[in-house]
């Protein structure tokens, strides 16, 4: 029989999956129609208007409309795999929201309780990330083959050349990350970037801006977003490896594509921006100096600077898909493999040797 | 409890292995091979090793199945027909892994199928990264080295071979 | 093309100034006010006095139909869409003692060039400001003089070019949008 505390602690942990698990289900629908009308307004139009007061209501109507859709299953589909592919696109995107902190820690107050605004604190929290979160590829791969169509197939095609050619650019970045703060897990990353803007990482001078350029173009490829979603490429494939697809399955690649977005921008805060810390150690005030890194209130606030960082991001991804047309296919290949590549070992040596010698 | 979660990731990873030779469509084969490799995983972490676990999704669930995929979906590989590679090799082929398996069962039975344990404690593998880091860059450089220069080779090979087919059809 | 330029498009490239041009431009699209007009949920446009809406059919200050039948307009049309069958009539319904006994016109035929309101020689016949003229069947395509004669939903006075605030009126036979004339601005370009 396990004692109280080992009961309580795992209630705990239901308990934030659960609730990380909803928000983070809940977040596309509000994300679609945040982008609906950034795209409107920066066409000078409107966006969504009609349902609810300037459109808000407008994802429960695509929500309603979705869930009452025929779910059609093309004749000579493999019907298992086009069946499980959007679950398989899903799903790992959802998990890795397992070790991404939110926030730090804080003492319960009136308690001696230690809580931890994330989930589980892996020593391999970096790697684990890109894994499962590169897993979602083979929703969209076999979905794409599954379907039985030519756009589709050609889809999923794109989109494996692509994930292999940005998985290692990608990859880079990360190790220089690793690098710079001399721990794959994803709390210690933050925790050894300081409390001021600049000492986080992004303003690791000289290697830090490049690592944050090259982690921002292999990310955009890796979750498909314009520039780089060749995949779904409306103009020259239907749609790519959803073509197929109706109702809730088309949903869910969505809500993958959506939560990708997410969990790029939840990295790219924590990798080069500081995770939860403000860009300005309030605590060097002597008003607020009562507040420690360990008090209840250090602890929320630290998620409300998470969550504004992440959500600048959100909004830089919609901002760049209506500035920037579709790159062509073998553009995209040579600035993979020529560009970032070669510039991503360069910059290894140079982080290599700034941390010999600074 | 560790020794249920053992069982189910073998029985798993044994299955899909199995299943990989046994599927027709080399797709689904594919699909097998990702699933056991994801076991594989899991396995590595039953035996603390999470920096091996993350490595093996990372690479071989991540990019090696990918690349394996794209192969395969470009190639367009037809259904196998079972029958059409197996040319009455399965007369000699049954009894031999049968032989196989009863020798293998005996030797485990026999308790001859022992490894030591490794050298660290539990305590040593908290920080399961460093180890393994400490150890390819110290007690292992020269494999380590080897392996490195040796895909080198395969990679400037695999260029070459490219290159050379570009310049005769000109 | 010298060092100095290579060097300088090397710095241009790693800065990203093209892209952040690029950016910037959007993001001053995305803070800058919309253009949408929007009809008909809240807006409508009030076109100018030379738009060429539906017809109308005038009367004179003491209520007199000015139409005297002349055929002109059914004349010049070139898709020959009007309709006019003249009688006498001495009551003083029009100007004359020839008025119009059926003046209709076929909306689907009509193009809108605008030659029967030139044609008219008194002034009878104008295209008006109404252009919500779609419908479901055939039946309300073609206009008769009655409805012709009604007094127009925008008055001549009106100089028109605004946007007026509206509202979308859906009723069992028809849908149109009521707009409001009192309230109007200036569109945004």
């Amino acid at each position: 029989m396990p004692d109280i505390t080992t009961i309580i602690a795992v209630i705990i942990m239901v308990v934030k999956v659960v609730v990380v698990t909803q928000v983070i289900f809940s977040l596309p629908m509000p994300l679609t129609w945040i982008e609906r009308k950034i795209a409107g307004h920066i066409h000078v139009r409107l966006g969504p208007m009609r349902v609810g007061p300037h459109g808000i209501l407008q994802p429960l109507a695509d929500t309603i409309k979705l869930l009452f859709k025929e779910d059609i299953t093309p004749a000579k589909a493999d019907k298992f795999l086009y069946k499980i592919a959007p679950l398989v696109a899903m799903v790992p995107a959802f998990a890795v929201f397992v070790a991404i902190p939110f926030g730090g820690e804080f003492i319960v107050p009136f308690t001696d309780k230690v809580f931890t605004l994330y989930i589980s604190d892996m020593n391999v929290g970096i790697l684990y990330v890109l894994a499962i979160g590169g897993l979602s590829i083979y929703g969209i791969i076999l979905g794409g083959w599954a379907s039985n169509s030519k756009y589709a197939l050609l889809g999923g095609l794109r989109s494996s050349a692509q994930m292999i050619s940005y998985e290692v650019a990608l990859s880079f970045a990360a190790i220089g990350v690793v690098m710079m703060t001399n721990s794959l897990s994803l709390v210690d990353m933050v925790k050894s970037q300081g409390d001021w803007f600049w000492q986080w990482n992004i303003l690791y001078l000289p290697v830090g801006p490049v690592w944050f350029v090259i982690f921002m173009i292999a990310s955009l490829a890796e979750i498909n977003r314009i520039p780089f979603d060749l995949p779904e490429d409306e103009g020259t494939l239907a749609a790519g490896y959803h073509t197929e697809y109706s109702g809730m399955r088309f949903s869910f690649f969505m809500l993958y594509e959506y939560v990708a977005m997410v969990t790029v921008s939840c990295l790219a805060v924590v990798m080069f921006f500081g995770g939860w810390s403000a860009p300005i150690d309030f605590r060097e005030f002597e008003v607020l100096t009562p507040i420690t890194s360990i008090s209840w209130i250090y602890g929320l606030f630290g998620i409300f600077w998470f969550v504004s960082k992440v959500a600048v991001f959100i909004y830089f991804f919609m901002w760049i898909r209506f500035t920037l047309p579709r790159y062509r296919y073998d553009q995209l290949m040579t600035i993979g493999w020529k560009i970032l590549i070669p510039i991503s070992i360069f910059n290894i040596l140079l982080t290599g040797l700034m941390r010999i010698w600074a | 409890m560790e020794q249920i979660f053992f069982y189910i990731f073998a029985i798993l990873a044994v299955a899909s292995a199995i299943a990989v030779v046994a599927a027709k469509n080399p797709v689904h084969s594919a699909v097998y091979l990702i699933i056991c490799f994801l076991q594989v995983a899991a396995l590595f972490i039953l035996l603390r090793a999470p920096f091996l676990a993350a490595a093996q999704v990372f690479i071989y669930v991540g990019a090696v199945m990918v690349l394996f995929l794209f192969a395969v979906l470009v190639l367009n590989v037809g259904k196998e027909r079972l029958g059409e590679q197996i040319h009455h090799q399965s007369v000699i082929v049954i009894p031999a892994v049968i032989l196989l398996l009863l020798m293998m069962g005996i030797l485990v039975a026999k308790g001859r199928l022992t490894a030591p344990m490794g050298a660290f404690t539990e305590k040593a593998l908290e920080k399961n990264t460093e180890v393994i880091g400490k150890m390819l860059f110290s007690k292992y450089l020269f494999p380590f080295e080897v392996v490195s220069v040796l895909l080198l080779i395969a990679l400037i090979g695999a260029v070459a071979l490219v290159m050379k087919e570009k310049g005769s059809q000109d | 093309m010298g060092v100095g330029d290579l060097i300088n498009r090397f710095i241009e490239k790693a800065l990203f100034t093209d892209f952040v041009k690029g950016l910037t431009v959007t993001l001053k699209y995305n803070v800058s006010r919309s253009i949408t007009m929007q009809y008909p949920d809240k807006e409508k446009w009030i076109p100018y006095r030379r738009w060429r809406g539906l017809h109308t059919l005038n009367r004179d200050e003491k209520g007199r139909e000015l139409c005297v039948a002349c055929e002109l307009c059914s004349k010049s049309c070139p898709t020959g869409c009007i309709t006019v069958i003249p009688m006498e009539d001495d009551t003083g319904r029009g100007i004359s003692d020839r008025v119009a006994r059926v003046w209709k016109i076929d909306l689907v035929r009509c193009l809108f060039c605008g030659l029967c309101e030139d044609a008219c020689p008194t002034r009878a016949l104008r295209l008006g400001r109404e252009y919500e003229l779609s419908c479901t069947d055939l039946s309300c395509s073609v206009r008769q003089r009655e409805e012709l004669l009604q007094p127009q939903s925008i008055p001549e006075t009106l100089e028109g070019g605004v946007v007026a605030a509206a509202k979308f009126v859906r009723t069992p036979e028809s849908i149109r949008v009521a707009a409001d004339l009192g309230k109007t601005k200036k569109r945004r370009l």
